[in-house]
């Protein structure tokens, strides 16, 4: 994890607290934001260092992407990263993956807190076990969209196949994250105040974007099939980058 | 969350014991049909255990003094996820590597290490699990199996269930009462190393709905242990067991024991010609899964290689893995019903097979509602 990560995440929380993220999401201007990070130098996360950029690896700016996501940012921050490091579509799959990651982390943190908070029947709903299976559920989702986007994500330059395998993960978890979130929060998290809806609503489309599972799954299959190769061999040469 | 979880690479050193392995495995696995390649862990053939053990590629996690291989998980890692690839027949060693000589290393006297680790690791000892009783599934801490201290040790009266290899296994790991009664639940708990061929133990198999006898009824009826049965402290049978789970559900198996059967599906549309979209997206869905499940795997290899024992994480992994497991040869036998493509003979009798069985991929190792709970108390739910 990378020193930037911290204080890349501190400003995106200041930068954008919810009432500012439903302005934007209204059509509201952004300008000042887009100055302040603009200055802050975070762009160039992945311009080399030799050309006045942080140079960091895709691995750490693919934390900065899940903070993207976690704060409900613009994803035009990280687009902009990938613009300045001359990356293609693959790229920006990959920061959409992560955008997934990032906000299905915060909707899980969100939904435990709310399970631990909200009290019927005589005690909190997270003590019923029918709750608690489908929170953890929703955890081992979480887990498994981040770990794909970190194997995706070490590879030094974005990678179709390994980008499309974590694109299918995230795109294919993020409904379930989302309903399993409404569910637990009952009728408050359909409401607009709530900032639930925030977070769930960029699980869809980010989800849509740039291609959902079935679009990924489609070039990886095509490429599995055509290889010849067992499963296995194939998927650790070609999507853990294993010799 | 689960943080603690992050990509972890496979060392150089434990990587390179892959083309080994591999050719082992190819070699035990030439002969055999898909349908009994598909039986893998459930397998049975002690020949091919020792020819491993004297290969060096068991009880690798094991300190080298008892006849180790002296690395660590991710050697395992290697060795676990090419003979499960390939299909090799690894129930023989199979607990005895996984879980029974880790627990003798961490909880056992100096003597007992001498006594089993070097047998194990060369595949010439075989264990089994004395957990599950018939009142006692889910809810283990209710064993009534009793080990009672007698004149020259214990005196173990009682009975297991389900107890996988025991009509094979020279020991077997029991988790028994030393003291107090199923009221106590966890306290009063102990393990024992039982010598399966003591008088008063009687092994009766129970057949599968395959037709395969792997698991068996085990009574004792009065047997006679020694002193050094008994495994670690008596009365810490508890959280012994927690630590030996955590072995048994963080390890490959949880995500490959369909593996052949993805394989075997493979052949069959290349060879049938089949790749238009659907059936690429199909085939794609179930890669990106295996991609991230391996991934999560090997995060929990390394936990395991940094020492901890990762009860919550592996459960995470264990829950997905069978999930990923179970909804595969669904998938498959649908792709085939319609289709009309003819189908291998084999490819049929491996599916039919893996499809009757994978129902018991979450439940054995803890089920599905209890690996769950475990994940929900990870999250501070319970
Ligand atoms: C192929 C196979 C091999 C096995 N090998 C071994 C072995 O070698 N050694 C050994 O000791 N055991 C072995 N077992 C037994 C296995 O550990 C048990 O099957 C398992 O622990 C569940 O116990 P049970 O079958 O009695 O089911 P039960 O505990 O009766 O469970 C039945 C159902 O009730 C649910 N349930 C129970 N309690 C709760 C709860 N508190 N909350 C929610 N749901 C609950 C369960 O999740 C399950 O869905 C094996 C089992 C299989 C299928």
């Amino acid at each position: 994890m990378s020193e930037f990560l911290e204080p890349f995440e501190r400003m995106l929380t200041a930068l954008f607290p919810p009432d500012r993220v439903r302005a934007i999401d209204g059509g509201g201007e952004w300008e000042h934001e887009r100055t302040e990070i603009e200055q802050s130098g975070f762009l160039d996360a992945m311009v080399p260092e030799a050309s006045g950029g942080a140079g960091l690896s895709l691995a750490d700016t693919s934390d900065l992407w899940r903070a993207v996501g976690r704060n409900a940012a613009p994803l035009a921050i990280g687009e902009a990263m990938i613009e300045r490091a001359d990356l293609d579509d693959t790229g920006r799959a990959l920061l959409l993956a992560a955008a997934i990651s990032g906000a299905a982390d915060r909707v899980l943190a969100m939904t435990v807190a709310y399970a631990g908070e909200r009290s019927q029947f005589g005690k909190p709903i997270g003590r019923q076990q029918a709750l608690q299976q489908q929170l953890a559920v929703m955890a081992e989702d979480c887990v498994a969209i981040r770990m794909a986007v970190e194997l995706a994500a070490a590879s030094d330059v974005p990678d179709p196949l390994r980008v499309g395998a974590a694109k299918s993960v995230a795109s294919a978890a993020a409904p379930r994250v989302a309903n399993t979130a409404h569910a637990v929060h009952g009728a408050i998290g359909i409401s607009a105040e709530y900032d639930l809806q925030l977070y769930t609503r960029r699980l869809h489309e980010w989800r849509a974007a740039l291609g959902s599972e079935t679009r990924w799954n489609r070039d990886l299959g095509h490429a599995l099939l055509a290889s010849h190769a067992p499963v296995l061999d194939w998927t650790r040469s070609r999507l853990f980058g294993e010799a | 969350m689960f943080d603690s979880l992050t990509l972890a690479a496979i060392p150089p050193e434990d990587e390179a014991l892959r083309p080994q392995v591999r050719a082992l495995a190819q070699e035990a696995v030439a002969s055999l049909p898909l349908e009994q390649r598909a039986r893998t862990w459930m397998g049975h053939d002690a020949a091919f255990s020792r020819k491993l053990g004297a290969a060096g590629l068991l009880g690798l996690t094991l300190p080298t003094e008892y006849g180790g291989g002296g690395r660590g998980p991710f050697a395992r890692f290697v060795v676990v996820e090419e003979l499960l690839a390939a299909g090799a027949p690894v129930g023989a060693h199979w607990i005895a590597d996984r879980q029974s000589a880790p627990l003798i290393l961490n909880f056992g006297t100096e003597a007992q290490r001498q006594f089993y680790i070097p047998r194990i690791c060369r595949g010439e000892a075989l264990f089994c699990i004395g957990m599950s009783e018939p009142g006692a599934g889910s809810d283990l801490a209710a064993v009534r199996t009793r080990a009672e201290r007698s004149t020259s040790g214990w005196r173990l009266s009682g009975q297991k269930i389900w107890t996988t290899g025991a009509q094979h296994a020279d020991y077997m790991i029991a988790l028994v009462r030393t003291s107090g009664g199923p009221e106590d639940r966890h306290a009063g708990l102990s393990q024992v190393i039982v010598d399966l061929k003591l008088p008063g133990i009687t092994v009766r198999p129970i057949e599968d709905l395959a037709g395969d006898e792997h698991f068996n009824e085990v009574f004792f009826d009065g047997v006679e242990l020694a002193d050094d049965a008994l495994i670690g402290a008596e009365g810490q049978g508890w959280s012994q067991v927690t630590a030996e789970l955590a072995f048994e559900r963080s390890g490959p198996e949880r995500i490959y024991s369909s593996l052949v059967l993805l394989d075997g599906w493979l052949a069959h549309l290349r060879k049938a010609g089949r790749n238009d979209d659907a059936t690429a997206a199909l085939v794609g869905g179930y890669v990106a899964r295996l991609a991230a499940l391996r991934a999560m795997s090997l995060a929990c290899t390394a936990r395991l290689a940094a020492g901890e024992s990762p009860v919550v994480e592996a459960s995470l992994v264990k829950d997905l893995g069978t999930s990923f497991e179970q909804e595969l040869p669904i998938a498959i036998a649908d792709d085939l019903a319609s289709h009309d493509n003819p189908v291998d003979p084999d490819l049929m009798r491996a599916l039919t097979y893996i499809t009757r069985v994978t129902p018991s991929f979450s439940l054995r190792g803890g089920t599905r509602e209890i690996l769950r709970g475990i994940i929900a108390r990870g999250l501070g739910l319970r």
